[in-house]
C-alpha cells in the first residue's frame, strides 16, 4: 500500500511564538499513502507543525518540501492537502449538501474534468452523493449543520475535506469531542477510509491508543520535538527513552545501573537483559511494562512486595505492589488474576522484557538523535 | 407577594404613556373632529407635498443606510479582527457619540459645517475656496449617517465576534483565496448582523426628527417633522386626526420591517434591539 517515494519532506523546521520557541529543529518525511500520526501531550507543538503542512502557520526556520518542491509561503488555498479541524468548522450558513460541495464549487468545470457549468452542477452532485455514501450520511443533504450530532458533523467534515480528493488530509485531533465508543467506531473507518482511497493522512492526537490503532507510523512528540519515529508496534516495544515508554502505554521505570553487557542492576537485585552497549557501571532508565510483570509466589519471585490497591479495569486488574527493597518502590502490574491487599507476592521479568534506556539528561528532554532514515 | 407584581410599576407607566396614548392615536387616526368614523385622514397622504415628504425620508434613509453599510461594515469587521489589541477601546469611541443627546450632536455639526463653521475657515486658511455643505441634501444624509452609524457597526462586530475563526481557515483549505472567503462564508455568515443594522439604521432614520430640519436650515423636512409640522398647524381643525394617522402608518412600517428582521434572522443572532 504505501508508496517508498517521499510525498512530504520537513527539514528541519522550527517555529517560534515571540520568545516561545514551539518547534525545534523538526525533522520527518512522510509516504505516499502513509497515515503518520503526530502524539504528544498538550503544548508538544504537534498541532503547529501540522498548521505548518497545511499552510495556516509559517515556519520560522527550515523548509517543508511537496514531491520535492519547497511550499514554505504558498497559501493553504493553492495547496492540495486539505485540513479537518479540530472542532470541524462547519459553514452553518449552508446546508450538508453545500457544505461538502463548498470546494468543488470553487473549481473550474475544467478541473474537475467537464466541459460545461451545467456538467460542472451534475459532477459535483455525483461526487458529494458518493462522499456521503462513504460517511455513511445518506439522506441528510438539505439539513442544516445545526441540527447534527457531534459525530455526524465530524462525519460532514471529514466529507468536505475528502471530496476534493487532496494528496493529503490532514486530521487536528478530530475525534476528540466524540464519546468513547463512538470514538472507536470512527477511528476504524477513518482507517478503513484512508486505505479505500489512498489518501495520506497526517493525523494529529494526544491519544495513544489511538494512535497505535490506526497509524502506519508513529511521530512521539514532546517539548517541540521529535521524540521517536516508528511504527506502532516498535513504539511500544522498544521505546527510545523514558518519555515515549511514559506516554505510549503505562510503564515503570526505574532507576537502574548498568553492570555489563546484558546484565543490569535495580532494587539491589542483578537481572538478565538483553541490551547491550552501555558504559561499564552507567546509570540508566528500566523501563518495565506492567502486563510484563508476572506475580509468582513469594519465595520463588526475583524480587517480593505487597498489595497495596487493586483496581478492576475491566480486561484486567490493576494493582500497586510495594517492593521490600529499601527505596520501597510501587510497581504497577496488571494481572488477569486478582491478589487480595495485603498479600505477601514475588514478581518475577523476563529479560527481553526489561528496556534499558539511557537517561535523559533533562526532563523535558534533551533532543535524542532520531532518524527514520537509519531504520529504514 | 407574587414575584409578578414586582413589574406591576413599570407595567402601570406603560399602560398609561404608551398603551393608553397608541389608543388615542388609532381614535384620532380614524375619526373625523366630530368624532365620527372615517378613513380620510388617510387619503391626505396622496397629496403631492405629503408624499414628497415621505418620498424624501424613504429616499434619504436608503442612501444613510447604504453609507452605513460600507462604511460601518469594515470598520465591524476591523474591530472583529485577531490581533488587533485595543478592540475595546474603539468600541467605546464609536459608542461615545450615541452618550451625548441627538440635538446637541446635530447642532456640533451644523456649527462645524456652517458656512462660517471650523469647516470653511480651515478651508479658507489653506486658501481654497468655501464649500456649501448645511442647506444640502448632503448635509442631511451626513448628519443621518453621523447619528446612525454606531447602530450598523455594533450587531455586525457583535455576529464578526462571535464568529469562529477556524471557519475562515476552514474556507481557505478549501480553496477560498482572501476575497472569496469575504464573499462566500464571512458576509454570508454574518447576514444576520447585516439585516439587524439595516433595520436598526433603516427605521430611526426614516422616522428621524429635527435632524434634517436643522442641517438643512428647514428646508428639507423628513417624516418625523412632517408629523411635528402637522399637530402644530393651528389653522387646521384635523391636525391631530391626520397626524395620528401619519404617525400609525409609520407604526405600521415598523412592524413590516420587524416582521422581515424575523424571518431573515429567526434566533434574533444579530442582536438587535427592534
Amino acid at each position: 500500500m504505501i508508496d517508498e517515494t517521499r510525498l512530504i519532506e520537513i527539514k528541519g523546521v522550527s517555529k517560534s511564538f515571540g520568545d516561545t520557541q514551539v518547534l525545534h529543529d523538526v525533522d520527518l518525511y512522510i509516504r505516499k499513502c502513509e497515515f503518520v500520526t503526530l502524539l504528544g501531550p498538550s503544548g508538544c507543538g504537534k498541532t503547529t507543525l501540522l498548521r505548518i503542512l497545511g499552510g495556516f502557520e509559517m515556519p520560522t526556520s527550515g523548509e517543508v518540501l511537496f514531491e520535492g518542491k519547497d511550499m514554505t509561503g504558498i497559501p493553504p488555498y493553492k495547496r492540495r492537502i486539505n485540513t479537518v479541524f479540530q472542532k470541524y468548522a462547519l459553514f452553518n450558513h449552508l446546508n450538508v449538501f453545500d457544505n461538502i460541495a463548498f470546494g468543488l464549487n470553487l473549481k473550474t468545470p475544467e478541473q474537475l474534468g467537464v466541459k460545461t457549468k451545467k456538467e460542472k452542477k451534475a459532477e459535483i452532485e455525483r461526487r458529494v452523493t458518493r462522499m456521503l455514501k462513504l460517511v455513511k450520511m445518506e439522506g441528510y443533504e438539505k439539513r442544516s449543520t445545526n441540527a447534527l450530532s457531534g459525530g455526524q458533523q465530524q462525519r460532514i467534515a471529514i466529507a468536505r475535506a475528502l471530496v476534493n480528493e487532496p494528496e493529503v488530509l490532514l486530521l487536528d485531533e478530530p475525534l476528540g469531542a466524540l464519546d468513547l465508543k463512538l470514538r472507536k467506531e470512527m477511528q476504524l473507518e477513518l482507517k478503513a477510509m484512508q486505505q479505500q482511497l489512498g489518501i495520506t493522512f497526517i493525523y494529529v492526537t494526544h491519544d495513544q491508543e489511538e494512535a497505535l490503532t490506526m497509524s502506519d507510523t508513529i511521530a512521539v512528540m514532546n517539548g517541540g520535538r521529535i521524540q521517536q519515529i516508528g511504527d506502532p508496534k516498535r513504539i511500544y516495544d522498544e521505546p527510545k527513552n523514558a518519555f515515549v515508554a511514559d506516554f505510549i502505554g503505562e510503564s515503570n521505570i526505574i532507576d537502574g545501573v548498568m553492570l555489563q553487557d546484558e546484565l543490569v542492576e535495580f532494587c539491589g537485585v542483578e537481572f538478565q537483559c538483553v541490551d547491550e552497549g552501555f558504559g561499564a557501571r552507567e546509570p540508566v532508565d528500566v523501563v518495565i511494562r506492567p502486563e510484563d510483570i508476572m506475580i509468582v509466589g513469594e519465595d520463588v519471585g526475583m524480587l517480593t512486595g505487597v498489595v497495596e490497591s487493586v483496581i478492576f479495569k475491566g480486561v484486567h486488574y490493576e494493582m500497586m505492589i510495594r517492593g521490600n527493597d529499601p527505596d520501597g518502590i510501587r510497581w504497577k502490574v496488571h494481572s488477569t488474576t486478582m491478589q487480595p491487599v495485603g498479600t505477601r507476592v514475588g514478581m518475577t521479568i523476563v529479560p527481553y522484557n526489561i528496556h534499558i534506556m539511557h537517561k535523559a539528561r533533562t526532563a523535558d528532554a534533551e533532543p535524542v538523535a532520531e532518524s527514520r532514515n537509519k531504520e529504514a | 407577594m407574587k414575584r409578578s407584581w414586582y413589574a406591576s410599576p413599570y407595567a402601570l407607566w406603560m399602560l398609561l404613556f404608551a398603551v393608553v396614548p397608541l389608543l388615542f392615536v388609532c381614535w384620532y387616526a380614524f375619526t373625523t373632529p366630530e368624532g365620527a368614523f372615517t378613513l380620510t385622514n388617510f387619503q391626505e397622504f396622496a397629496k403631492p407635498r405629503y408624499a414628497a415628504v415621505i418620498l424624501r425620508s424613504l429616499k434619504h434613509a436608503l442612501y444613510c443606510t447604504v453609507l452605513c453599510l460600507v462604511i460601518g461594515y469594515p470598520t465591524a469587521y476591523f474591530l472583529a479582527g485577531r490581533g488587533f489589541n485595543h478592540t475595546q477601546s474603539l468600541v467605546v469611541l464609536i459608542l461615545l457619540p450615541m452618550w451625548m443627546n441627538l440635538l446637541l450632536r446635530t447642532y456640533a455639526m451644523m456649527t462645524l459645517l456652517d458656512d462660517n463653521g471650523v469647516l470653511n475657515a480651515a478651508l479658507q486658511a489653506i486658501g481654497l475656496p468655501k464649500v456649501k455643505v448645511i442647506g444640502t441634501e448632503g448635509a442631511v444624509v451626513m448628519g443621518l449617517v453621523y447619528n446612525y452609524l454606531p447602530f450598523m457597526v455594533l450587531p455586525i462586530y457583535t455576529v464578526l465576534k462571535k464568529m469562529d475563526y477556524s471557519v475562515i481557515e476552514a474556507a481557505e483549505d478549501l480553496g477560498c483565496n482572501p476575497l472569496r472567503v469575504v464573499t462566500r462564508v464571512v458576509i454570508p455568515m454574518s447576514l444576520p448582523g447585516i439585516v439587524s443594522g439595516i433595520t436598526m439604521v433603516f427605521m430611526p432614520a426614516v422616522t428621524s426628527f429635527a435632524i434634517s430640519t436643522l442641517l438643512s436650515n428647514g428646508k428639507l423636512r423628513l417624516a418625523g417633522d412632517l408629523i411635528d409640522y402637522i399637530f402644530n398647524q393651528s389653522s387646521n381643525p384635523n391636525r391631530w386626526n391626520i397626524g395620528s394617522s401619519f404617525s400609525l402608518m409609520m407604526l405600521v412600517l415598523i412592524l413590516i420591517s420587524i416582521g422581515f428582521l424575523r424571518k431573515v434572522d429567526p434566533d434574533n443572532e444579530g442582536g438587535g434591539l427592534w
